[in-house]
Formats: C-alpha cells, structure tokens, sequence
C-alpha cells in the first residue's frame, strides 16, 4: 500500500509535469510556469482529497534527490561561459554585492514599517537566496526557518512569474541585467527561469545565485546586528 | 526486411545507450553533492553542499581534471526539466496554509516588492554595467 502511494504520487507528479509544461509551451504567460502551475493543482488535490504532505512527499522525494545534482550540474553553463563570466568579473561582483545588500536592507525596512516582530524580521532578509542558506540566516539571527522557506518560494515565484514584466517595464534586455536580477533575486527558481531566455543569462544567474547565497550568509547576520 | 529491424534495434540500443549515459552522468554529479556536503558540513561552511559541490566540480571542469563529456548530457538532462525538480518541495507550502490568512498575509506583498526592489534595481545596474563596457571597447 505504501509502495502504491508512492509510486502513485511520483506518477502523478511527473505526469502533471509533462501535461502542464505542454501547456505552458502553448501558452508562454509567465504565470503558466510549471512550478507554479504543477504546485498549485497540487496543494488543491492533496488538500480536497485529505492526502499529508508526508504520503506525498514519499513519491516526491525521488524527484527531490535530484535537485542537489541539478544545483552541481549548473556548473556545466558556467564553465562554457567562462570568458564571458571572465570579462565580466567586476561588474558581477558589483551587482551581487547591490542584489543582496537590497535585498537584506529592503526586506528589513518593509518588515520593520509594517511593525512585525523580530522573529519575521530576521526571516524576511534572506527570502532572496537559496532555501538551505536562507534556513540557515534564519536560525542563526533568532527567525524562523520555516517561514524561511514561505519567503523563499514567494521571492522564487514571484521573481519568477512577474520579472518578464519588470523588466519590460524597466527597458531591460541585456543578459547581465536579466541574469543577474533572476539569479540574486529569486535564486534557483528565477535560474530556472533566466534558463528559457539562454546560456548567457542563466550562466550569470547560476553565479549570481551561488555568490548571493555566500554573500548574504555572511553579510545577513552582521547587517541585521548593526541596523538593530 | 531484415535490414530494417537490424536499424530498429540499431536506434533503440542506441536510445537505451543514451538513456544509460544520462543516468550514469547524474550519478556522477550526485557525487559531487554527496562530497559538497561532506565538506559543508565538516567544514561548517556557510553555503549548501549544493553549492559547495557545484564549485569543486567548477573547479574540476576548469583544471581539465573532468572532460567535459563526462558530465554535459546528465547535466543538460537535469537542467532542461529544472522546474520539476522543485514542486515536491514548493507543494510543502500546504502544510503553511493558515499562514495566508490573518495578520501574516500581509507579508506576501512585503517580500513581493522587496523582490522587485532587488530585480529591478540590480537588472538596471547590470544592464547599465554591461552596456557601458561594450561602450568603451
């Protein structure tokens, strides 16, 4: 019985996977992504039909043990544009540096006006980076990790769904521009995302990433004892 | 008739060898996450071993220690169906739903235009920082 499930659950998972990507292709919209898409019909199954999370993880997590290697794999994109990371090693310090300082002292700023305690303040100000890392901010300032990882898929979706119209609206094309501001601003989701639009922005949204989650580990708890 | 099912078992030996090197080259990056995390944790470094894995592999790609062939099917495999690879965890948000309702809701637009402040602001810069590069050659 436990084995049905979980093959069930992992049949189901690939399938609404296959379906909606299908979709997705016919109708681009950034809100059709298939994270968003297969998440969503998801949550209302398990919930309407009373499943836990924990009977579907069971199936999930054979898609889930491959997220890890997928994170090493984009080591792949970044080595065949290694000249271009190259000639521009200056300008992707930069914007990492502006990315997570903004996106610490933002979040900040906003939780603090909104007057939410100290707990959700020391969560929101590593919504933007990686889930592991902003977990580990989380903990580390006195937050909550599991908010952590709300903020993160808010941060990843949202990033995700609305920055083709951001950057419409902001005039932006340029794939440092694009690459950057998928990768520092929502992490892995947005790469993903900064994947549809080629090699050059998701190899700067890779690093964008992977230098954000280092630099808002080490920066976020200093920052957050200094401002408060 | 006899060459033609020798090019069908041609084609799909040739599919079934493709499919064999994709899992064999996932393998080996599962490696690398396996030896990333080792590291993380021993090291108590403050990135995931994802990451951590994603560097040394980097780092083994740009020394010519690793061919390149060794890894680039698995890695186009993962990387081309990305976005499955999060719903599992991303569907662990129906254990939070009674966190979107009540005074923490209010925290969903907060993150939202902190995420544009940085997407936008960062965008701009980079688009700024590249253009003026190409400027000066």
């Amino acid at each position: 019985m436990m084995l049905l499930q979980m093959f069930f659950w992992l049949f189901i998972t690939l399938l609404l996977y296959v379906v909606f990507r299908r979709l997705y292709q016919l109708l681009p919209y950034p809100f059709m992504i298939p994270v968003l898409t297969c998440t969503v019909v998801l949550v209302v199954v398990l919930t309407s039909f009373d499943v836990s999370y924990d009977t579907y993880f069971s199936g999930g997590q054979w898609i889930d043990a491959l997220l890890g290697p997928a994170i090493v794999a984009l080591a792949f994109p970044l080595y065949k544009q290694r000249k271009l990371l190259n000639k521009f090693k200056v300008e992707i310090f930069a914007t990492v540096v502006t990315a997570s300082l903004l996106g610490i002292l933002s979040g900040y700023w906003l939780a603090v006006v909104s007057g939410y305690n100290e707990m959700i303040v020391s969560t929101i100000i590593s919504k933007n980076v990686t889930t592991p890392v902003a977990m580990e901010v989380a903990s580390m300032t006195g937050g909550q990790p599991a908010f952590a990882v709300i903020f993160v898929m808010i941060a990843g979706i949202g990033g995700a769904v609305t920055g083709p119209w951001l950057f419409q609206l902001l005039g932006i094309s340029n794939f440092l521009g694009i690459g950057m501001a998928f990768g520092g601003a929502s992490h892995a989701i947005g790469t993903a995302k900064a994947l549809e639009y080629g090699e050059r922005e998701a190899a700067i949204s890779s690093i964008g990433l992977s230098l954000c989650a280092l630099c808002v580990s080490l920066l976020g708890p200093l920052l957050l004892k200094w401002i408060s | 008739m006899k060459p033609q099912g020798i090019k069908v078992l041609q084609l799909m030996s040739s599919r079934i060898n493709k499919y064999l090197i994709i899992s064999l080259q996932i393998g080996f990056l599962f490696g690398f996450y396996l030896v990333g995390g080792y590291l993380q944790k021993t090291l108590a470094l403050p990135v995931p071993g994802s990451v951590v894995g994603m560097l040394i592999l980097l780092i083994g790609l740009y020394l010519k220690w690793i061919p390149i062939q060794w890894i680039s099917q698995g890695a186009s495999a993962l990387l081309n169906h990305l976005p499955l690879l999060f719903v599992p965890v991303t569907v662990g948000i129906m254990q939070h739903l009674d966190f979107f309702s009540g005074k923490s809701l209010w925290l969903v637009p907060i993150v939202l235009v902190s995420t544009w402040i940085v997407m936008g602001a960062t965008g701009l810069l980079g688009q700024f920082l590249a253009n003026r590069k190409e400027w000066d050659r």
